[in-house]
């Protein structure tokens, strides 16, 4: 379970280039939840994914994971409870090191990393096995280079790596925003059978108003550093893409216009 | 080139190797340029050298030099990550302040070790001739090392450090306390330097206060030569290569500075050096090009 309590992040307190990023953020996710979050450019969804992850620290209120208050654990210490998916797909991975490297990396992650050799054949056979999932031939190589994977790819084993050690929570920002519609559609399905078979309590930021419908169990909408509104239930799946629209119009009675075409984009 | 000057300029290739495996943790693996080393070059030797002549076990005397160069990289890596000055500047002002504490440490500004007990003599009553004994030693000693890193980067925190230089942003979203692998690899680092010094001392007979200039040109350039002949993704053969490079490097100038038809003298060596250092980062960068070029043309036809 994640819980926000008020939380309040200000970046640049005090100067002329102040920014309220996160105005009083109250959110409860039920262990397992799988969460959408839309809002338009500059409403705080990265931030609020950033901040529970640790990378940005709040400037006031509260974070829960289940009942543990955990507002002042570095970002590193959260990697026990925290698996995340970035939107580039350079950023999930080290594209100097190898797949199998990159995945022992992952699989350590939240132990303390010690003197033992980071790889050894057991581990490389459940590399082997998860890779097979994607279909995508990685499976046979896991000595290649990083760098040398399409971004799709890469995406792809950032997400199998996401889920090599047990975590309670994943957060993943965009992340196939920068793919293919094909590509995209395929990691989501496999993100889709991971959060369902690990039972993952999951906030995924999202451009697009189909994904955000079509994935999950509930979907919030951040406007302004706030969650503006909060759909789940059977009111969530009456809505379609239009009634998200309407929605979005709602919050901005100054008539402003969407001017994100992604955010209009069925895919 | 006689015999003996060969086996001098193995002996140097081997120590500088050293050096190499060190620079090549900071610059490539922790993509942390670091000049630190060029005073725990010297802090090495003139720790050991200090220690020996005061009575101190030679053994002992080397671990004391390899615990100050580590010393030395914890303050450049708590100079740029406490007070976020730029790791350049970290690693000259560190540098800068080694030159004063080295001086310090010896008293004078050289010390002759010639007649005082080594690391080497213990093996001395073996029969081996010196020249001989000095080479296989610090093959023995710098292999060895190189072995060990290599392993260690290929541990889990080893492999922790090299993603701390790759993809900082990963690594902790990892679970990778970042900040911490950087002050290890530093340590790591300049503690190898400071053993090269050690070493080098001890087989040369002399510290002086200004031994370290330019080692991080000669480690940057036995990286940069290893790199350019070895093209691999495993940490032995990495690893390895450095020291290799490091031969290469120390052979080439001798050759240089032995053609008599070239009429080079040893003080041309810093030119010689940045001239080898600038074609093995020329060459690739053609070959590159060259590649490229034929690929556009192979496209056309």
């Amino acid at each position: 379970m994640i819980r926000c309590e008020d939380l309040k992040v200000t970046f640049n307190a005090g100067l002329a280039t102040e920014k309220r990023a996160l105005r009083g953020v109250n959110l409860t996710i039920p262990q397992g939840e799988f969460v959408t979050v839309i809002g338009s450019n500059g409403a705080g969804k990265s931030t609020l994914l950033n901040t529970i992850a640790g990378d940005i620290r709040s400037s006031s209120g509260k974070l829960l994971f289940d009942d543990r208050d955990v507002t002042s654990l570095s970002a590193a210490a959260r990697t026990r409870d925290v698996a995340r998916v970035f939107q580039d797909p350079l950023a999930g991975t080290c594209g100097d090191m190898t797949i199998e490297e990159n995945m022992a990396l992952a699989y350590g992650r939240g132990q303390r990393g010690g003197l033992k050799l980071a790889l050894n054949e057991p581990l490389r056979k459940l590399f082997r096995e998860q890779l097979s999932r994607l279909n995508l031939g990685l499976e046979d190589r896991l000595n290649a280079q990083m760098g040398l994977l399409s971004g799709g790819q890469r995406q792809s084993v950032s997400l199998l790596m996401s889920a090599l050690q047990p975590s309670k929570i994943l957060l993943l920002d965009e992340h196939t925003a920068a793919l293919d519609p094909k590509t995209a559609a395929l990691v989501m399905e496999i993100t889709d059978q991971i959060v369902a078979e690990k039972k993952l309590t999951v906030l995924m930021v999202t451009h697009s108003m189909r994904q955000a419908l079509d994935h999950g169990s509930r979907t919030i909408m951040m406007h302004e550093g706030q969650v503006a509104f909060d759909l789940s239930g059977e009111e969530r799946s009456n809505y379609g893409v239009k009634d998200l629209l309407n929605l979005f119009a709602q919050i901005r009675p100054d008539g402003e216009e969407l001017d994100d075409d992604k955010l209009l984009l069925g895919a | 080139m006689s015999l003996f000057s060969f086996l001098g300029t193995l002996e140097i290739g081997f120590i500088f190797g050293l050096v190499a495996v060190g620079v090549y943790l900071t610059f490539r693996v922790l993509d942390f340029p670091d000049l630190t080393v060029d005073g725990s070059f010297t802090m090495g030797a003139a720790v050991a050298a200090a220690l020996i002549i005061a009575g101190v076990n030679p053994y002992l005397a080397t671990i004391c030099a390899v615990f100050g160069g580590a010393a030395a990289g914890l303050v450049t890596a708590w100079l740029n990550l406490r007070f976020n000055i730029l790791h350049l500047l970290a690693s000259i002002l560190t540098m800068t302040a080694l030159y004063t504490i080295n001086l310090r440490i010896m008293g004078k500004p050289n010390l002759a070790l010639i007649t005082e007990p080594t690391v080497l003599s213990p093996f001395q009553s073996l029969g081996i001739p010196n020249m001989y004994l000095k080479v296989f030693f610090v093959a023995f000693v710098v292999i060895a090392i190189g072995l060990l890193l290599a392993w260690f980067l290929n541990t889990q925190y080893g492999m922790a450090m090299r993603a701390t230089g790759s993809n900082p942003r990963m690594a902790q979203a990892n679970g990778i306390v970042v900040n911490q692998k950087i002050f290890a690899g530093l340590a790591l680092s300049n503690g190898l330097v400071a053993l090269a010094g050690a070493l080098f001392a001890q087989t040369n007979g002399f510290a002086d206060s200004t031994m370290g200039i330019g080692t991080i040109v000669v480690g940057l350039a036995a990286v940069i030569v290893g790199e350019s002949l070895f093209n691999s993704r495993s940490m032995l053969i990495i690893v390895l290569s450095c020291i290799v490079g490091s031969l290469l490097y120390r052979l080439a100038v001798a050759v240089a500075l032995n053609a008599d038809f070239i009429g080079f003298n040893t003080s041309d060596l810093n030119l010689i050096t940045a001239v080898l250092v600038g074609l093995a980062l020329i060459l690739p960068q053609l070959r590159r090009e060259w590649k490229a070029r034929k690929a556009a043309q192979g496209g056309e036809a």
